[in-house]
């Protein structure tokens, strides 16, 4: 019997609807319709009101094997939310509702077809703020950043999406509704599989953010660099000495010259600039439409112009918060960059780029109007190959595009680099563009995607990055999607099986070091402590606290290292990637052999105190929601233990002091922190054993009865 | 290659969140990008009149996608266009305007009064001079005006009534006709600081992306249905206190199921 269609959930066949719902913002599908080729066409979109509605689609679409594209705003680079021939679409910006805003825990529930300005003015006319500024806040929804794991401009303080989510609700056609992460029924295993899972196993119904009070205070200025190297370690030291700017932006030698030529009306302009004469009018014809055709005909010589004649880079760095803690970051940061060999240029750059953070995107629109084509590839690596697959990349395609750079999500780990490249042509020239890219990045060894995630445009070599770990994926697909009807085809598509690239750690400038996953607390302590200084996320087991339990700026294990099937696998290979879910935690469960890198502070200037007040976890979330950010925050003893690290500690340390008379110094002593897993409980519980912004944690009472089995190198705690 | 809609045609749709249609219905479709698409591929001949249209006409004239367009993109002008050429193969058939009726009393102040809505005598009571009356049925034909050429006759007849006088307007879709003629006039609660606390969707000022219900421009004429759902839109996000001063939109609000007080009503009462 042919399963019956959902009539009661409102849906359109209107030819209208099929059409828009048959593109997203992935260039190459611009690209085919400037070119006149005609996208196929989904039969039907759906607009469901609720989590039942979408719940009502999906069964349907199971039992008639129908494929089901799910569509946000549609603002995704990768062509994974294009409805396809044959397939239904489910747009969810019926599900648009925002609330309730806990102003007590920090947190807002919210539907995901929201539009991420809508809920940021939303949060704005409450006192409060997400936090989280994708270029595209104007055109993408809740449910999209989730889904592929978006990353804003303020990442360094507010964290990308994965950082922020504390709870979500879904819709899978197995399994039905679900809740995972804090207070959910559902295994906690399907967490990592659900952020960055692009509409293939499950629909994202509801999620709940952590969010924070408007800044009280904004500091922005720029700073000029020689050469790219010398910036991108100024840049590394920087967040190295964990003093987490909120913003961070370094711009390429040519972005840094070409940048600020755009259309808007309030035009930002980065410096350094230089006129030279006929050089500098060519370049600067670049963005201008009418000129565009002849340097997009010959990149090569264009990207040859460019290296000649640009030099110097822009950074623009930027803190907000506490003003206190402003303050005292902003300081002791143009401390390190002076010595870095920066030139302070004032808060002019800075102050440009912040009114005008949103118009970059319109930049493209007159490339494809000159008949070319641009695309942007956002990369990440650990820190010692930031520079080598900068080149590689520029190498790989410098012949076919024209290629810039900036690097705005950096990492004490690693960072990202964000490229954008124009050329002219066909779809063909463009996918071979595309694939010399991320050809050149898998051989340099970075993850292919930091936020715009996989799409189709990259399924191939995500699952070449995965590589055997795409069995944790099956694995969730079968207890979730076991039919296969959620975005086939897109995400992963496997094809010749190799090898990661053979690995260098320099853990001088990576700031990481490798130890065996079974490795023991105080093994990887003195790991640590033989290369550089102390653990910078010192997690007592190897698990850390769930991510929903940790705060923004807190990591587990980067890279993880294992053989499956007996072949090599490694996943981390750049921070916070966004190729697909983070399958780390199944391939440390599952793998054999395994090794991990672990973030290491070095040693430098410290700062501790401990004293004696009432309520101490109350203190602790306090200082946390002051925007302190203690490399140590715990209660040893009934004592309440706090700590600092890096140029700003003594400062930060005042700071603390100011607002916990009792605090008294001590000398420094590295401190472990609870691992995972954590259960939420009141912040006067007697069993707390840590504190986020928004709850306080325990360990699960089940975990205290029996040791933790299950869990790879968990020690008890 | 490029085409006088080809820069909204590639925008990546950044002007969404302010579109009152595009928001209230939930349609990919009403998008202004998604709209702009099929207008450059009707030019190339690739999609047909009434789809192009169709697409033209969910709109509601509300001019909120430019003002937000960091490139100034004339979206709307554009859209006004589409449907003054496709006119024949809208969805719906555009009401004719009722002709315009000829102006009762003296003195160069004019309000103009839908029907049903006086406030001529209150104004001049409270003036303490004598003030004209331009009665209409049907808010100037507003329906047609968002649907027609404002260079066409009827739009012509209104400018060259209004001409020489000082206009005062009670009404949002009377307002709206003539700011798009480039018509001067005062608001009423403007006029008499006592009126206070209009806050209204057609009122200047009024915040995106709800400014309008729905009721306005060609969408509620050719899309009853989308026009619909962004009232429902609309009523789900008015702040406390909103009150329309249009009847069509108490109308179109009432008919979604949504009792929103008249701003008129208040304003009159307190005249008196
Ligand atoms: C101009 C521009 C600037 C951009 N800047 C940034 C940036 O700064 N940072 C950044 O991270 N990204 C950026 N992006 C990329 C894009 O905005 C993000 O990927 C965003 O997260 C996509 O959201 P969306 O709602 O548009 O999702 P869509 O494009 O609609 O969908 C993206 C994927 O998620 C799936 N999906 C959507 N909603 C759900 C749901 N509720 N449940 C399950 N799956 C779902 C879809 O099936 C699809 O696979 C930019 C894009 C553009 C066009
Ligand atoms: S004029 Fe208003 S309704 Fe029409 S497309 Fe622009 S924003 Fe949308």
């Amino acid at each position: 019997m042919t399963p019956q269609l959902p009539e009661d959930v409102p849906s359109s066949v209107d030819p209208l609807d099929l059409r828009a719902a048959s593109r997203d913002l992935w260039p190459g599908g611009t690209l085919d319709f400037v070119q006149g080729v005609a996208a196929p066409e989904p039969d039907r979109v759906f607009l469901p009101r609720d989590a039942g509605e979408v719940a009502r689609v999906l069964r349907w679409a199971a039992e008639a094997g129908v494929p089901v594209v799910t569509y946000g705003a549609g603002s995704g680079v990768c062509g994974g939310a294009r409805g396809m021939a044959g397939s239904v679409v489910l747009d969810t910006k019926g599900l648009d509702r925002i609330g309730p805003l806990d102003r007590d825990r920090w947190t807002v529930d919210v539907e995901p077809g929201v539009l991420g300005q809508h809920l940021e003015d939303w949060l704005a006319a409450r006192g409060f703020t997400l936090g989280h500024s994708p270029s595209s806040i104007w055109c993408s929804t809740v449910g999209g950043w989730v889904a592929a794991r978006s990353a804003g401009q303020l990442s360094g303080r507010y964290g990308v999406i994965e950082d922020m989510v504390l709870r979500i609700e879904a819709v899978s056609p197995a399994r039905g509704r679900f809740v995972v992460g804090d207070g959910g029924d559902a295994p906690e295993a399907w967490w990592p599989m659900l952020i960055g899972s692009e509409g293939t196993l499950a629909v994202i119904t509801r999620v709940r953010f952590r969010v924070w009070p408007a800044p009280a205070s904004r500091w922005l200025r720029g700073y000029a660099f020689d050469d790219l190297p010398t910036a991108v370690r100024a840049m590394r030291r920087l967040v190295q000495a964990e003093l987490w700017p909120a913003v961070i932006r370094l711009y390429d030698p040519v972005d840094t010259r070409v940048g600020g030529r755009t259309k808007s009306k309030d035009a930002p302009e980065h410096a350094p600039k230089e006129s030279d004469g006929w050089l500098a009018r060519m370049l600067d014809a670049v963005d201008a439409r009418r000129a565009l055709a002849l340097p997009l005909a010959l990149p090569g010589l264009v990207n040859r112009l460019f290296d000649a004649a640009a030099s110097g880079c822009l950074l623009i760095v930027g803190f907000e918060g506490d003003p206190g803690v402003v303050d005292a970051a902003s300081r002791a940061a143009s401390a390190l960059l002076a010595d870095e060999g920066a030139t302070d240029l004032g808060d002019g750059p800075g102050e440009r780029w912040w009114r005008s953070r949103h118009h970059v995107s319109y930049k493209l629109i007159p490339i494809f109007e000159a008949g070319g084509f641009a695309d942007t590839m956002e990369v990440a690596c650990t820190w010692a190959r930031l520079v080598p697959l900068y080149h590689a990349v520029r190498k790989a395609i410098g012949h076919t595009a024209i290629v810039m750079a900036h690097m705005s999500h950096v990492y004490p780990e690693g960072g990202s680099i964000y490229f954008s490249f124009a050329g002219r042509g066909d779809r063909r020239a463009y996918d071979a563009t595309w694939r010399a890219a991320l050809e050149a990045v898998l051989a340099a060894g970075g993850t292919i995607t930091h936020h715009h995630g996989v799409g189709a445009l990259k399924a191939a070599a995500a699952a070449a990055e995965v590589g055997p770990a795409i069995v944790g994926w099956h694995d969730a697909r079968a207890a979730l999607d076991p039919t296969g009807t959620m975005n086939p085809g897109r995400l992963f598509v496997e094809g010749d099986p190799r090898d990661p690239p053979v690995d260098r750690l320099d853990p001088a400038v990576d700031g990481l070091v490798l130890v065996p996953a079974e490795a023991s607390y105080d093994e990887r302590q003195s790991a640590a402590t033989s290369v550089l200084g102390e653990l910078m996320w010192p997690w007592r087991t190897l698990p850390a606290p769930q991510p929903w339990a940790r705060m923004p700026w807190q990591s587990g294990p980067m890279e993880v290292r294992a053989r499956v099937g007996g072949r090599p696998c490694v996943l981390g290979r750049g921070p916070r990637s966004a190729t697909g879910p983070d399958l780390r935690p199944w391939l440390l469960e599952r793998g054999t052999n395994r090794e991990v890198t672990l973030a290491v502070a070095a040693s430098g200037e410290r700062w501790m105190a401990e004293g004696v007040v009432a309520q101490p976890w109350s203190v602790a979330q306090e200082l946390l929601r002051a925007d302190l950010r203690p490399a140590v925050l715990t209660v040893v003893d009934g004592r309440l233990r706090v700590g600092f690290r890096g140029p700003a500690a003594a400062a930060m340390g005042a700071l603390a002091r100011a607002r916990v008379p009792e605090l008294e110094q001590v000398p420094y002593t590295a401190t472990a922190s609870p691992g995972g897993p954590l259960v939420a409980c009141a912040l006067d519980d007697p069993n707390v054993i840590w504190v986020t912004t928004n709850s306080a944690f325990r360990v699960p009472p089940t975990v205290l009865e029996e040791p933790m089995l299950s869990l790879v190198g968990a020690e008890a705690p | 290659m490029s085409h006088p809609v080809s820069t909204c045609a590639l925008c990546p749709r950044l002007c969404r969140p302010v579109c009152p249609v595009a928001v209230g219905s939930g349609r990919e479709a009403a998008v202004p990008t998604a709209i702009a698409s099929v207008l450059w591929d009707h030019a190339r001949g690739r999609v047909s009149d009434a789809l192009a249209a169709s697409a033209a006409s969910l709109c509601v004239d509300c001019g909120a996608c430019r003002s937000f367009c960091q490139l100034d993109a004339p979206f709307p002008d554009h859209l006004r266009g589409a449907r003054v050429a496709l006119a024949g193969a809208l969805p719906h058939a555009v009401p004719s305007p009722e002709p315009l009726r000829a102006l009762e009393g003296s003195g160069v102040t004019c309000v103009i009064e839908t029907d049903g809505r006086p406030f001529g005598d209150a104004l001049s009571q409270r003036l303490q001079r004598s003030v004209r009356r331009w009665r209409t049925g049907d808010a100037l034909g507003v329906a047609a005006i968002d649907g027609m050429d404002l260079k066409g006759p009827h739009a012509a007849q209104i400018r060259a009534q209004a001409s020489g006088l000082a206009l005062v307007v009670a009404h949002g879709g009377v307002a709206k006709v003539l700011s798009r003629l480039g018509v001067p006039f005062t608001w009423l609660h403007e006029l008499v600081p006592s009126i206070s606390g209009v806050a209204s969707c057609c009122a200047p000022g009024a915040a995106a992306p709800l400014g309008c219900c729905g009721g306005a421009g060609p969408l509620v004429v050719q899309h009853p249905a989308d026009a619909r759902r962004v009232a429902q839109a609309w009523a789900a996000r008015a702040e406390p206190g909103v009150r329309v001063v249009d009847a069509r939109c108490q109308a179109h609000l009432a008919a979604a199921g949504h009792a929103v007080p008249d701003a008129i009503d208040s304003l009159i009462a307190d005249l008196a």
